[in-house]
């Protein structure tokens, strides 16, 4: 069997049937390396297994308390502190933007007052003009749309038209009778 | 898990924090031992063993009762250790003596040979595991001292099986080339080439 098996069968502990026993002890007996790598194994796991268990100090539990009351207080106190921040920006921004406006209407108050008079005037004058404009084309609009007068200009055009050809008729018979 | 146990976990799920220090009392040597063999100082340990049990209450609401809460908690408590061996960049374990006379007090008063001989045992168990990467090292703790298997290892750990086989399989060769280093050193020149001779000759 190989050396490198051996060393994994030393290294990781592993639990051997009683051939591999045997097997392992022949090799043991054989190779210095895998002999001493053995023994090291064997009192590195002595010395552990005999060593003290390390123990804390007593009232181990007690001071778990003490220090899980410091966290906790902490962190109620982060909360609070973060609560109070939170409100004082709060009201900082409402305040300090509600102060902003009232100022700026303070400042502008009679320039708005100006500029709005001025927009409504401008308003009036343009609407003035609108109806300058459009009062005379809404008088000749009602006019052409009148159905008395399209009757009118439609009668007065069928009569010219009625009146030209029988200028044209009798026209052409005069020109029979004069050239032969 | 006890019926008890169950009970106290629900506890404290509800903000009862007495009912999680009865948990902190029961397991708080598996914890503490895990951190300790992890930083190497008793102050290390302790921090990180209190900050386990915070975590572990903070996110109790997190813990699946299918699964044992011991593993659970020594899980937060390797990964934490890991992190701040990582944060702190503690490669080098040190034993601060003066703070550690409270390690494991013996029910009588220790011999000054056997007290030595245990503080050399404990050094010599920090300086094998000094040199391991940090996962290596709690995969090693959790092995040795929690007799925990290569499954369990695997989900304290986060970890796949086979990746824990490998990572203990590289951190066992380690120990043991370091083991034998600190035997070469140990022993005066002479001696140690002689007993090499010696078991040299008894192994051809
Ligand atoms: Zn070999």
């Amino acid at each position: 069997m190989k050396h490198q098996q051996f060393e994994t069968w030393i290294l990781l502990d592993t639990e051997l049937n009683q051939e591999q026993q045997r097997n392992l002890q022949v090799h043991l007996n054989q190779c210095a390396q895998c002999n001493s790598l053995y023994r090291a194994t064997q009192q590195i796991a002595h010395l552990f297994r005999t060593s003290p268990v390390p123990e804390p100090a007593p009232d181990f539990s007690y001071r778990w308390i003490a220090r899980m009351d410091r966290v906790e207080n902490r962190k109620n106190r982060l909360i609070l502190g973060a609560t109070l921040g939170g409100i004082s920006l709060a009201t900082i921004l409402v305040l300090s933007s509600v102060g902003i406006q009232l100022r700026s209407t303070l400042v502008y108050f009679p320039q708005m007052m100006l500029e709005m008079v001025t927009l409504i005037t401008k308003w009036i004058i343009f609407l003035n003009q609108l109806w300058d404009i459009f009062t005379p084309l809404f008088r000749v609009s009602i006019k052409l749309v009148s159905p008395v007068w399209l009757y009118s200009v439609g009668l007065s055009l069928s009569g010219i038209t009625a009146a030209w050809m029988v200028a044209f008729f009798r026209s052409r018979t005069l020109q029979k009778e004069l050239l032969p | 898990m006890s019926i008890t146990e169950e009970q106290w976990i629900a506890e404290a799920k509800n903000g009862d924090k007495d009912a999680f220090a009865k948990l902190v009392e029961k397991y708080q040597k598996p914890v503490y031992s895990v951190c300790y063999r992890m930083l190497g100082t008793p102050t290390a340990a302790e921090d990180a063993a209190q900050e386990t049990f915070i975590r572990a209450y903070q996110a109790l609401d997190r813990y699946d009762p299918t699964r044992s809460f011991a593993t659970w908690l020594l899980s937060i408590a390797s990964n934490y250790s890991i992190d701040q061996l990582r944060k702190m960049k503690v490669t080098i374990l040190s034993m601060d003596n003066e703070k550690h006379a409270w390690l494991a007090p013996p029910a009588n008063e220790p011999s000054p040979e056997k007290a030595a001989l245990e503080k050399e045992k404990q050094a010599q168990i920090q300086s094998l595991l000094a040199d391991l990467p940090e996962i290596d090292r709690a995969a090693v703790i959790l092995q040795y001292w929690h007799n925990s298997s290569y499954e369990e290892i695997a989900e304290t750990l986060n970890l796949s099986s086979s990746a824990v086989k490998s990572r203990l399989f590289r951190a066992r060769r380690l120990m043991a080339e370091k083991w034998q280093q600190m035997q070469l050193v140990s022993v005066p020149q002479v001696n140690s080439t002689a007993k090499r001779i010696a078991h040299e000759t008894s192994t051809i």
